[in-house]
């Protein structure tokens, strides 16, 4: 490939070039493409769902009104883990924390939308599809940047989902249809005692006399297939993690996306969940075993897959469909709410802290003002890592927040 | 490559007769078993060469060969998966009654409209509306698409789906108003942005009561309203009739019935699309009797359609067992589909599956070979009651050059290459393990090569 992506998608203005399709080979199952080590730039994000209490999260620990708003469920200052003088993470957040200190966390803060929805799911499906309640949500926003990719550059797997729940609607597509797996087990190709991989590929790959575009087709698929069968089977033999994942679901799943990206295979958008965020009542003990799991499984897939040499390759994003309310409840918990802050992990991020802590007295309703819309981050992430046309993705033009380093 | 514009359309779409030079054996019986629906035995293969094409064809848009007995027994069946009030069980059931019908072409346009019509389970919930909105499919399947469409535009899972049941007069909702005119009847760039705001008017009151539709007359807009230049107080009903008037609607319904039935690739050009979009609109929206000259038609018949088309995993799973009198268990096939890609009752977006290549990509190849693999381990998996070594007696195959040509007969539309074959045999007759594992094995390496991928 002598185009980068972008490059591709710039010149064939707002990425709407049309492939030739039948009877050409698809540019993926090209073999020289299939033994290039991919160098395009992976996206992994990790959805927060249910709400994660940005307040306890990133904690303004000198703040009088947040002592006064959470009298059982704040986090003091000398429990915090300092990111500066006023703020801190939540002590159990050590993975984060060290993420910050080796450069590698950006924390963008605030992060909302105007008008916001308090509901789980109105929230959740404006922050996949970046689209209104009223608008048509047949597609989400990744989906669509799916779309604009493959139509420049296609792939044999643009974004994967990874886990047993729901597809999650940002990965919504009106073309391509993205797999969700479960485990590293449908990569593999399975076969009976008596059978060898080796033995079906031979029959695979024999030569066809006549010429049938779709037999072509799905005979360069099905050889790729394999390909990436076997290519888990060596590596996931040799493959050792550079780094002790915590017993986790996240951690299973993130340890699988180094995996997967370790093994080649082409994917630019990996996506996983973490549930449970929905904290309204004796918020401590769930909330700060979330944030465990979070912090640790994260740090662990960061130092992973920067030795294992993609440190530049990839960027993993923590979001969640809204924070909480600012003052806790009579159970100890907290209620939907509005702004949080927004994690970006990896080498490229401009690290550090991004935009303000909203403010705790001029308050929405008991809720905190964002003062940085999530669409501006979906913008940093198109336009400067995955190389997209942002505006025809977000529907509008976002100006991107300076989240990565140029 | 298929040069389609340059074929003649009146050559294309008039009838393959069998005799006068045209063949009528296993090749294109099984062509049509796979096209019209699953796949057919040995035995169904030769009671299809027994009758001429027309008269075959003729009685599978027009009789309805499920007994009344086996209507029931398949509706009971439904019946009894919604008392579990979970809409995932009613895959399994349609699986079962897709492998078992004797009424394939029913079904399978059944099918093709559940994906035209594409509503989830995943949004609408409720398996009964479901379940309701299947039968509505497959009673209307062959017969008059704008009855089909009128009842489509008031079926509460539909209404659920597409949003209509939050359509008020003062907020009118547009998502099914675009739908019927982008996705169900016209195609994109056949009507304007006004066109579908005035007619999300017509439906403004459109709801469910009591999982029944009703109009709630308080929530309708009966203002006048303009679409394609007319005016009038229209009610839904009206804006139906006016969109199923549009010179678009037969064109978009004939191309998406060629890509179904026919091939996946290329677009199908205007002039074979038109004859049949006139058939179309002059007999009345009447379903059957266009899908009755496609599936007659020479050009059905021709290379530019046989193995043209890249089996759905329903078809790909469901045609082995089909074909080679299979049974198996019905309820971990279903699940094991969802890693094809293919979850009836659940399609992916509003525009339902896009078939063709999008059915393809490295994870469902492997989960296609995946899914043969286990069926051939799964002890309840039978052909012919029996295993394949009881199989192969019962058709008397016994030398390994007989059973690859015999399985190639009954399985693939292509024929495999010389050395492929030989490959084969050579497993069947000398590979490792029992006979019945060779065989098992043989099978299953068929079905991972291209040409089962095909149809």
């Amino acid at each position: 490939m002598s185009l980068s992506r972008r490059e591709f998608i710039n010149l064939t203005a707002s990425g709407t070039a049309v492939l030739g399709f039948g009877g050409t080979t698809p540019q993926f199952l090209t073999h020289a493409a299939m033994k290039a080590k991919s160098q395009e730039k992976i996206l992994v994000v990790v959805q927060l769902s249910g709400g994660n209490d940005g307040l306890n999260t990133v904690v303004p620990f000198e703040n009088d009104d947040y002592k006064k708003a959470r009298p059982s469920l704040a986090v003091s200052k000398k429990e915090a883990l300092k990111i500066n003088d006023e703020l801190g993470f939540h002590p159990v957040l050590k993975g984060f924390s060290n993420l910050y200190n080796e450069g590698q966390l950006a924390i963008v803060q605030g992060v909302g939308y105007p008008h916001p929805n308090r509901s789980h799911f109105e929230s959740m499906d404006f922050w996949h599809t970046c689209k209104r309640k009223n608008e048509k949500r047949d597609s989400g926003w990744l989906g669509r940047c799916i779309d604009q990719l493959q139509q420049a550059d296609p792939i044999d797997i643009a974004a994967l989902h990874l886990g047993k729940e729901k597809q999650p609607l940002s990965l919504l597509s009106r073309t391509h249809r993205v797999p969700s797996v479960r485990s590293l087990e449908q990569f593999r190709l399975n076969v009976s005692q008596q059978e060898s991989v080796k033995g079906i590929r031979n029959l695979i790959e024999a030569k066809r006399e006549k010429a049938n575009s779709l037999l072509d087709f799905v005979q360069a698929s099905t050889e790729t297939a394999i390909d990436v069968s076997k290519r888990f089977e060596r590596k996931g033999k040799s493959y050792q993690p550079k780094a002790a994942y915590p017993e986790t679901a996240l951690g299973e799943k993130l340890k699988t996306v180094a995996q997967l990206i370790e093994s080649g295979l082409q994917t630019n958008i990996y996506y996983v969940e973490l549930a449970g965020f929905d904290t309204h009542s004796q918020q401590d003990g769930a909330h700060v075993s979330l944030l465990r799991q979070l912090g640790d499984a994260v740090s662990a897939f960061n130092t992973d897959i920067s030795k294992q040499g993609h440190a530049d390759r990839v960027l993993t994003v923590c979001f969640s469909e809204f924070g909480r309310r600012v003052a806790e409840n009579a159970s100890k918990g907290t209620d939907h709410g509005t702004a949080a802050p927004m994690f970006l992990v990896g080498n490229r991020v401009n690290a550090g802290l991004i935009g303000k802590q909203p403010s705790l007295k001029d308050l929405d309703e008991g809720d905190l003002r964002f003062h940085t819309d999530f669409r501006q981050i979906y913008a940093a992430i198109l336009e400067n890592w995955l190389g997209c046309n942002s505006k025809e993705i977000l529907g509008g033009a976002f100006k991107p927040v300076s989240v990565l380093k140029t | 490559m298929n040069h389609l514009n340059m074929i003649d359309p009146a050559w294309a779409w008039s009838p393959y007769e069998s005799g006068s030079g045209n063949d009528w054996s296993a090749k294109q019986c099984g062509h049509l078993a796979r096209r019209a629906g699953f796949g057919a035995s040995s035995n169904e293969l030769e009671q299809f060469a027994a009758q001429s094409p027309a008269d075959l064809v003729h009685q599978l848009v027009n009789n309805r060969s499920e007994t009344e007995a086996q209507q029931k027994e398949y509706q009971e069946l439904a019946r009894s998966v919604l008392a579990t009030g979970d809409a995932k069980n009613l895959t399994s059931r349609w699986i079962h009654r897709l492998l078992n019908t004797p009424d394939q072409l029913r079904e399978k346009t059944t099918l093709f409209w559940h994906g035209h019509f594409a509503t989830s389970a995943e949004k609408v919930t409720d398996p009964v509306l479901m379940l309701q909105q299947n039968e509505l499919l497959r009673k209307n399947a062959l017969g008059d698409f704008g009855e089909m469409l009128h009842e489509i535009s008031r079926d509460p899972a539909m209404l659920i789906y597409l949003d209509s049941v939050t359509n008020r007069k003062n907020h009118p909702n547009e998502n099914f108003s675009r739908e019927i005119m982008e996705l169900f009847c016209l195609g994109e760039g056949n009507y304007t942005e006004k066109d579908i705001r005035e007619l999300a008017k017509c439906f403004t009151g459109w709801e469910i009561k009591q999982r029944r539709y009703r109009f709630n007359k308080y929530q309708h807009d009966y203002g006048s309203k303009t679409i394609f230049g007319k005016s009038g107080d229209f009610t839904g009903d009206d804006g139906v009739d006016i969109v199923l008037e549009q010179p678009s609607g037969p064109e978009f319904i004939v191309t998406k019935l060629i890509r179904f039935f026919l091939f996946d690739e290329p677009i199908p050009p205007a002039s074979l699309v038109k004859p049949l979009a006139k058939q179309l609109r002059n007999n009345g929206w009447q379903i059957g009797p266009v899908i009755e000259t496609m599936l007659t038609s020479k050009l059905f018949y021709s290379d530019k359609v046989i193995a043209q088309k890249i089996r759905s995993p329903v078809e790909f799973s469901l045609g082995l067992l089909r074909c080679l009198e299979g049974t198996t268990n019905i309820l971990e096939l279903t699940t094991d589909l969802n890693d094809l890609g293919q979850t009836l009752f659940f399609p992916p977006n509003v525009k339902g599956w896009d078939g063709g290549r999008a059915w393809i990509n490295s994870s469902t190849m492997l989960a296609r070979a995946n899914l043969v693999r286990k069926m051939l381990d799964r002890k309840q998996t039978r052909f012919a009651g029996g295993g394949l070594v009881d199989l192969c007696d019962k058709h008397q195959l016994k030398k390994p050059e007989q059973i690859v040509n015999w399985l190639q007969k009954m399985l693939l539309a292509v024929e495999l290459p010389a050395d492929v074959r030989k490959t084969l045999e050579r497993k069947i007759d000398s590979g490792k393990g029992n006979r019945e594992q060779r065989l098992r094995n043989a099978l299953h390496m068929i079905c991972t090569l291209p040409e089962y991928q095909l149809a």
